[in-house]
C-alpha cells in the first residue's frame, strides 16, 4: 500500500476484479432464491410419480390428482377456512388495539407492548405446545375444543395479531389529526369517527394487515400440527406429514398452489395500493 | 402539547378521563388472545415441567426437578441443545455474511434493479417452510436436480447426493433467515449518505478500508439485530434441520415435537421447551444490552 506505483495499476484492475466478483455474487443470490422455487415448479409438471431429473414426459396429471383427491382438497378448504379466520381474528384485535395505543393514554402501556409483541418471537413449537397442553383435554358442550379450526385460528392469531399491530401502529401514526378532532367537534361519537373517518384514511394498512394474516396462517404448520386431528388438517401439515413418508409430485402441485395464493394476495396489495395513489393524486 | 390552546388541551383531558374505559375496551380483544392463548399456555407449560410422567398415564401431577435434571444430564439432550446452539450460531453467521453482502449490492446497485432485488428477498419470507424444505427435497438427493446437473455437464462423473447431510440442514436453514438480515440491513444501509463512501475513495482509502473504516462501524449495530434476529428463528426452527439434516441432526424442537407427539411424555415435552424459551430469552436480552451500550458509546 506504501509502493508509489501501485495506485495506477490497482486503480486499473480493482474495477474489473470488483465487477466479475460482483457478477459472480449476484447469480450466486439470484440461483440460491430461486433454486427451491423453481425445481418446485418444474417437478409439479412432471408424468412420472418418481422424484427423478431428467424429467422425461411432462403433463398435468398431478393437478388433476390433486383436485380428485378429497384428503388434499379438504386439507386446502381447512387452510382457506383458518387463514380467513386468522385474518379477521388478529386484524381486529390488532387494529382496535392499535388504535387504543395511538388515541390514548392508560396504565402499563409499556408492560403491554411488550406483551403483545412477545408471542412473535416464541418458536412455534413453543407456542404449539403450550396451547396443546392447556387446552388439550378442555370441551365447551360436549365438543373438544382441542383439534377444532377454532383454536388453530387463535393460535395462528398468535403470530398475526403483533404483526397487524404493529403495521397499523405506524400507519395510524400517520394520519392527519386535525380530521379526526373535527369529526368529533362536529359531534360524530367515537365509534363512527373510527369507521366513517379513520378506517378509510388507512384503507391500505387495513387491507394488507388482512392478506398479511392470511398469508402467515396459510403458510404455518408447526402450530398446526400439533393443534389439528386428521379432519382438520391443513394442507401444510398434511404434505409436512406425506414428505416423512415419501414424496411425490403431488406435493409439489401442493406448493405451487399455495405460493400461487400468496402471490395473488401480494398482488391484490399493489393493486389496491395503486388504486389509493391513484384517488390522491386525482 | 406546546400550550398553543390551553382550553383545548383542557377539554381533551376532560374527554379522556371520561373515556378512561375506552382504551381497555379496545384492547379487551387482544388480551384475550394475548392473557388466554399465551399467558394462560405459558403458565401452564412451566407447572408441566414439574410433573412427573408415569406409565401410559400423559402425566402425573408432582413437583419435582426430575424433568429439568433428564435434560441436563442426558446425553440426547444435552448433545440436542449443543447441537441448537452450534447450528443457529453457523447458521446465523452465514446469514450475515451473504445477507450483508446482498444488502450492499442492492445499496450501491442502481435504483432500477432495487425493486427486482427486493421481490426477490421476499421470496423465502412468502413462501411457506414446508414448501422450501421440499424444493431442497428434491435438489440434493441422488436423482435430484444438484446431482443430475453436475454429472450432465460433466463436472463428475457418478451421481452424488448431499440430502441428509448438515450441509442440506445449513443451506435450508441459511435460506429461511435470508430475508430478515436482508431487509434489516437494507434500511440500516439506506440512512448512510453514500458520498461519505466517494470522500473516503477520493482520500485514497481502499475498498476493503472502507469497508473496514467507514461502514462496518455504521452498520454494526445492524448487524448485531439481523444476528440475534436470526439466531432466535434458527433456535426455534425444526422442520428444516429434522427433513433435510441427517437421523442424527436433534435439534430441541424436533426433540419437543418428539416427546409430545411420538412418545406423549407432556411434563418433559414442556421442561424442554422452558429451556429452549430461556435461551431465547436470554439472547434477546444479551443483544439488547450489548446495542444499547455500542450506541451509547458512538454518540
Amino acid at each position: 500500500m506504501s509502493d508509489g506505483s501501485t495506485p495506477l495499476t490497482r486503480r486499473s484492475v480493482e474495477p474489473v476484479v470488483f465487477r466479475v466478483l460482483t457478477l459472480a455474487f449476484t447469480i450466486f443470490i439470484v440461483a440460491y432464491v430461486l433454486i427451491p422455487i423453481v425445481v418446485t415448479l418444474v417437478m409439479s409438471f412432471n408424468e412420472a410419480a418418481q422424484i427423478r431429473f431428467p424429467i422425461k414426459v411432462w403433463s398435468l396429471g398431478w393437478y388433476g390428482d390433486f383436485i380428485a383427491s378429497p384428503q388434499w382438497t379438504d386439507a386446502l378448504k381447512n387452510s382457506f377456512i383458518i387463514a380467513v379466520g386468522t385474518a379477521v381474528i388478529s386484524t381486529t384485535a390488532g387494529i382496535l388495539a392499535a388504535w387504543a395505543f395511538e388515541r390514548y393514554d392508560f396504565a402499563f402501556k409499556n408492560v403491554l407492548y411488550i406483551l403483545i409483541m412477545m408471542p412473535l418471537f416464541m418458536p412455534g413449537v413453543v407456542l404449539g405446545l403450550g396451547v396443546a397442553i392447556a387446552f388439550g383435554g378442555l370441551e365447551i358442550g360436549g365438543v373438544s375444543i382441542y383439534g377444532s379450526r377454532g383454536l388453530v385460528m387463535v393460535a395462528h392469531s398468535l403470530w398475526a395479531m403483533p404483526l397487524v399491530f404493529m403495521l397499523m401502529e405506524a400507519t395510524f401514526r400517520t394520519i392527519d389529526n386535525r380530521v379526526v378532532e373535527a369529526a368529533n367537534d362536529l359531534g360524530a361519537p367515537p365509534v363512527r369517527t373510527f369507521f366513517e373517518v379513520v378506517i378509510p384514511m388507512v384503507s391500505t394498512g387495513v387491507i394488507s394487515s388482512v392478506l398479511f394474516a392470511f398469508v402467515i396462517s396459510l403458510n404455518e404448520f408447526v402450530m398446526a400440527l400439533f393443534l389439528t386431528d386428521r379432519d382438520t388438517q391443513t394442507l401444510p401439515v398434511l404434505m409436512w406429514l406425506s414428505l416423512r413418508s415419501a414424496g411425490t409430485p403431488r406435493l409439489a402441485v401442493a406448493s405451487v398452489i399455495l405460493a400461487l395464493t400468496v402471490f395473488a394476495c401480494l398482488s391484490l396489495i399493489m393493486l389496491w395500493y395503486i388504486r389509493q395513489l391513484r384517488k390522491v393524486s386525482r | 402539547m406546546t400550550g398553543e390552546d390551553r382550553a383545548f388541551t383542557v377539554a381533551r383531558a376532560a374527554v379522556i378521563r371520561r373515556k378512561r374505559a375506552a382504551p381497555w375496551l379496545l384492547m379487551l380483544p387482544a388480551l384475550i388472545i394475548v392473557l388466554i392463548f399465551f399467558g394462560l399456555p405459558t403458565l401452564y407449560m412451566a407447572r408441566m415441567s414439574f410433573n412427573l410422567s408415569e406409565g401410559s398415564k400423559l402425566f402425573t401431577p408432582g413437583l419435582s426437578w426430575a424433568n429439568y435434571q433428564t435434560v441436563f444430564s442426558n446425553e440426547v439432550f444435552v448433545g440436542a441443545i449443543w447441537t441448537t446452539l452450534q447450528l443457529a450460531l453457523m447458521a446465523s453467521a452465514a446469514t450475515l455474511v451473504i445477507g450483508y453482502l446482498f444488502a450492499l449490492l442492492v445499496w450501491l446497485k442502481p435504483a432500477k434493479w432495487r425493486l427486482i432485488f427486493i421481490g426477490l428477498a421476499l421470496c423465502p419470507l412468502l413462501i411457506s417452510e414446508i414448501a422450501i424444505i421440499f424444493g431442497w427435497w428434491m435438489f440434493f438427493p441422488k436423482n435430484g436436480l444438484l446431482s443430475f446437473a453436475l454429472t450432465s455437464s460433466g463436472l463428475i462423473s457418478d451421481k452424488i447426493s448431499l440430502m441428509y447431510t448438515e450441509f442440506a440442514a445449513f443451506v435450508g436453514l441459511v435460506y429461511l433467515t435470508l430475508p430478515f438480515c436482508f431487509f434489516i440491513l437494507l434500511s440500516i444501509l439506506d440512512g448512510i449518505d453514500k458520498r461519505m463512501l466517494e470522500a473516503a475513495a477520493d482520500l485514497g482509502a481502499s475498498p476493503l478500508t472502507i469497508f473496514r473504516e467507514v461502514l462496518l462501524p455504521l452498520t454494526r449495530n445492524g448487524m448485531l439485530v439481523a444476528f440475534s434476529q436470526c439466531f432466535i428463528f434458527t433456535m426455534g426452527t425444526y422442520a428444516t434441520p429434522s427433513a433435510l439434516g441427517p437421523d442424527t441432526l436433534w435439534t430441541m424442537g424436533f426433540l419437543v415435537q418428539e416427546q409430545m407427539l411420538g412418545r406423549n411424555n407432556w411434563p418433559l415435552a414442556s421442561a424442554l421447551s422452558m429451556v429452549l424459551v430461556v435461551l431465547v430469552a436470554v439472547m434477546m436480552v444479551f443483544t439488547r444490552a450489548l446495542a444499547t451500550r455500542r450506541a451509547t458509546l458512538h454518540v
